[in-house]
């Protein structure tokens, strides 16, 4: 075999029976391997390739996604937010809601109380509204004598993210609201001497 | 050293099931052999063999022939398929006798094969005991049977290397049969 250059004697015994050894592939191969080829089969790598490219393409594609939902989150003006169902207005059922327009984290526009009449865990056509407020927490006139303040905390009304957020609301029970206003609760709330008063309603 | 995988193209089936019927044709048995060397069994061999068709099809129209022979670019993409084979675990390294009906030979009795395959299962027994480099160059050389100047292309180092890594490597594999 290797006959293009010498060897040493004492490997040439070795070279000659590397040599002799020689295989025949089975006569069908040839044939079978154009069959294979006419009825569109390509190298595994090929056919692995293609599996792992859309599913590549799945993955990056949901990081693009991700991603732009995150910048959307964190760069959208304003957010809605509607918590449901709690004892707002005194009544004694938990099946008052409240929606919230807000910048997230920031100021409220808008803020609205109602009572989930039709159960739908949401704010819906059937439902009835018990205060409906632009930016500013104001009492409504005809404050009588029998108010009730009740705070609800602490859960994300404003969008920011954390259960940093407390509603409190002024009314007369079993149905009435007077006032409706959220404050972020701070960490060191609990250990503060200011009361939740000290907070900006918003 | 030629790149194989380099420019892919996809050719018309019509046109890739005659290039390959006339290389498999050309060259497909030196392509085996060269399997053989690292593949225990025929079965596996016949399987890197068709994978090695598959991709020179696909990669038909890189093939340059003056950066050498067809042959040559060929072993370079089966040498490729080997790898990758390797690389998923596949290699065993052991040839168990009795799995070589496709070895060539001239015996006239059963006996005669039977004591050719046990020599033969020997030797490659020994070959797999060699490092994956060394085993390539015996399967280059012994198995697909090319040259010095062909060798020296598909592997990427100079003839005069490829004779003195052979010597060497000869020289260990005659130490491992002799143990």
């Amino acid at each position: 075999m290797t006959d293009d250059f010498d060897l040493p004697p004492e490997l040439r015994k070795l070279d000659h029976a590397l040599s002799e050894v020689r295989f025949e592939p089975r006569a069908s191969l040839g044939p079978e391997l154009m069959g294979r080829l006419r009825h569109g089969e390509r190298a595994k790598s090929d056919v692995s390739s293609r599996r792992i490219r859309p599913a590549l393409l799945a993955v990056a594609a949901s990081l693009v996604l991700a991603a732009a939902a995150a910048f959307l989150l964190m760069h959208t003006p304003s957010v809605i937010v509607d918590r449901c169902c709690y004892d707002l207005d005194g009544g004694g059922d938990a099946d008052d809601g409240v929606v919230l327009l807000a910048e997230r984290d920031a100021r409220v526009h808008r803020l609205r109380v109602y009572e989930d009449r039709d159960a739908s865990g949401a704010f819906s056509d059937g439902d009835i509204v018990r205060l409906d407020r632009g930016g500013e927490p104001a009492m409504r006139p005809g404050t009588g004598q029998h108010l009730v303040t009740t705070e609800h905390c602490c859960l994300d009304f404003d969008g920011g993210g954390p259960d940093d957020d407390a509603l409190l609301v002024i009314g007369v029970p079993p149905d009435r609201v007077m006032m409706a206003a959220i404050y972020e609760r701070r960490p060191d709330a609990a250990r503060s001497h200011r009361g939740a008063d000290a907070f900006p309603l918003r | 050293m030629l790149e194989p995988d380099s420019v892919p193209s996809a050719p018309s089936s019509h046109e890739a099931e005659v290039r390959c019927r006339g290389w498999f044709e050309a060259h497909g048995t030196a392509v085996y052999n060269y399997f053989r060397f690292h593949a225990p069994l025929p079965d596996v061999a016949e399987d890197l063999t068709a994978e090695t068709f598959f991709k020179v099809v696909r990669a038909y129209a890189s093939f340059d022939p003056h950066k050498g022979s067809q042959k040559a670019w060929i072993l370079t993409i089966a040498r490729n398929v080997l790898t990758d084979w390797r690389r998923r675990g596949r290699l065993r390294q052991y040839v168990s006798i009795g799995s070589m009906h496709d070895l060539v030979h001239d015996c006239p009795s059963p006996e005669e094969r039977l004591l050719k395959e046990e020599e033969v299962g020997r030797l490659l027994d020994a070959v797999a005991t060699l490092a994956p480099a060394d085993r390539e160059l015996i399967g280059l050389r012994y198995g697909s049977g090319v040259d010095t100047a062909e060798t020296a292309l598909i592997l990427g180092i100079s003839e005069g290397n490829v004779r003195t890594r052979l010597w060497r490597v000869l020289d260990r594999l005659r130490k491992v049969m002799h143990e």
